[in-house]
């Protein structure tokens, strides 16, 4: 968590790609929660890790409101991506759920959430095309971070 | 109570999730200034529209109270048109009259105004009216009305003039008397007892004045033009030192009802009063 934490705030952070705001890698953090997890402690350790960006990143209330969105979702998604015959406590992750699912999965979850974190940026539907642009390059570059962030990580504990 | 927490276990996690969500809004609101404002100004919306739909079914259900209320402010607001209709008769009767009197009044302006204030029991009383020196009343100016000579103005502010009027002790107008074809002029002043009444004096002793004989300005004044009613002889007299006859003169203006009033602007009094200096000062100099 300190590494991504440290990852988001001296890289992420200062990444404005056609001047739109940094991707939002502390999501992946919500994400790779394994399945089985209690909702309600998903909620709320998404919460703590929304508050932890908006601290670092100036943005109060935004990555707190979509991260929390996040860990909403997440069971539901994971269960939408994950192949029926797998074990209980699956985490997330190329090997568990396949590269393709994988990949679905992590697209999916950061489209939600960076679309929720940018309409609270511009609090309005006025600003369609700067906010389906904001959402889609700051998606692209999270999930650029997940895989990387995937590849250097240590192996997971729960695999198939 | 275990309603409530069978409730609180079944619903917990849309719970914790709408508390949380909420705590975040509340933190997005507060902390920043752009979301801030644009909550405060749909919140405004909102509740402007809420309030407009609420007091639309509350006006609903009052309609017959506010009808009645409506009823009742057009009765008051006939009844100060009608008032305000006789009143601007009167005041155009004022100019008509006048004007039809005396041709030489066609130099002249009047400047409408109202008697807002007036004394009638003191020995220097005085009247307010509500047009200063912004309507163009200047002082020094002379006041009438329908009935007659009113007074003249003494001080002015910007929307209000104090006037002398004809029933102040300190009050001198210079009037004639038409006796046939002959003018006899005196001065008119007031003393202290009824409004209705002042005095002419100086009257020669040698003109033979009648009861129920017109006063009028003799137009010697820059404040009057000539031939405005004064009043009516009623009574003659000898004056103090029976040298000169000191006349009772019924004033028209009955200043216990005045109330519409107009003040004259000369617009020749500057050239009259710039000429007359010339001629003194060209007679000083030889």
């Amino acid at each position: 968590m300190l590494a991504i934490l440290f990852v988001q705030i001296v890289i992420c952070n200062n990444i404005h790609v056609f001047g739109y705001a940094p991707p939002v890698l502390l999501a992946y953090l919500t994400m790779k929660f394994h399945r089985g997890s209690s909702r309600e402690s998903l909620l709320v350790w998404g919460f703590i890790i929304g508050l932890i960006f908006d601290i670092f990143s100036n943005t109060m209330g935004k990555g707190m409101a979509a991260c929390t969105l996040l860990g909403m979702l997440q069971p539901y998604l994971l269960g939408l991506f994950s192949p029926t015959e797998s074990v209980d406590m699956l985490v997330p992750s190329f090997k568990t759920l396949g590269f393709d699912r994988y990949i679905y999965y992590v697209i999916a979850s950061l489209l939600i959430f960076h679309f929720f974190f940018y309409l609270l940026e511009d609090f309005s539907f006025r600003h369609p095309k700067i906010l389906l642009t904001g959402t889609f390059v700051s998606t692209l570059m999270a999930v650029l971070f997940v895989i990387l962030a995937d590849v250097i990580t240590p192996k997971d504990k729960y695999v198939d | 109570m275990r309603y409530l927490i069978e409730l609180y276990l079944k619903y917990r996690f849309w719970l914790i999730f709408i508390l949380l969500e909420v705590v975040s809004m509340v933190t997005l609101v507060k902390f920043n200034k752009y979301q801030g404002s644009v909550y405060f100004t749909t919140a405004n919306t909102v509740s402007g529209a809420w309030y407009s739909f609420t007091s639309g079914i509350s006006s609903f259900f009052d309609m017959q109270a506010e009808n009645e209320r409506l009823e009742h402010e057009n009765e008051m607001l006939r009844k100060r048109l009608n008032d305000l209709r006789s009143g601007m008769k009167e005041e155009d009767n004022t100019v008509d009259m006048l004007t039809e009197k005396n041709r030489n009044l066609r130099d002249y302006r009047f400047i409408s105004a109202h008697v807002i204030n007036a004394t009638l029991n003191r020995a220097n009383n005085v009247l307010t009216i509500d047009r200063g020196e912004d309507d163009g009343v200047k002082e020094s100016a002379g006041v009438v009305c329908s009935s007659g000579v009113v007074g003249i103005v003494y001080k002015t502010s910007a929307h209000y003039a104090m006037v002398v009027p004809l029933i102040n002790e300190k009050s001198i107008v210079s009037c004639k008397v038409d006796i046939d074809s002959t003018r006899v002029f005196g001065t008119l002043q007031w003393q202290m007892g009824s409004p209705q009444f002042s005095f002419l004096n100086d009257i020669p002793r040698h003109e033979v004045v009648k009861e129920g004989m017109e006063v009028e300005t003799n137009g010697f004044s820059d404040i009057f033009p000539e031939n405005i009613p004064v009043g009516k002889v009623t009574k003659v007299d000898d004056s103090s030192d029976g040298l000169s006859y000191s006349l009772t003169v019924k004033l028209y203006t009955d200043f216990a009802k005045l109330r519409n009033v107009s003040v004259i602007a000369d617009y020749t009094r500057s050239e009259r009063k710039l000429l007359e200096e010339k001629v003194d000062s060209m007679i000083n100099d030889k």
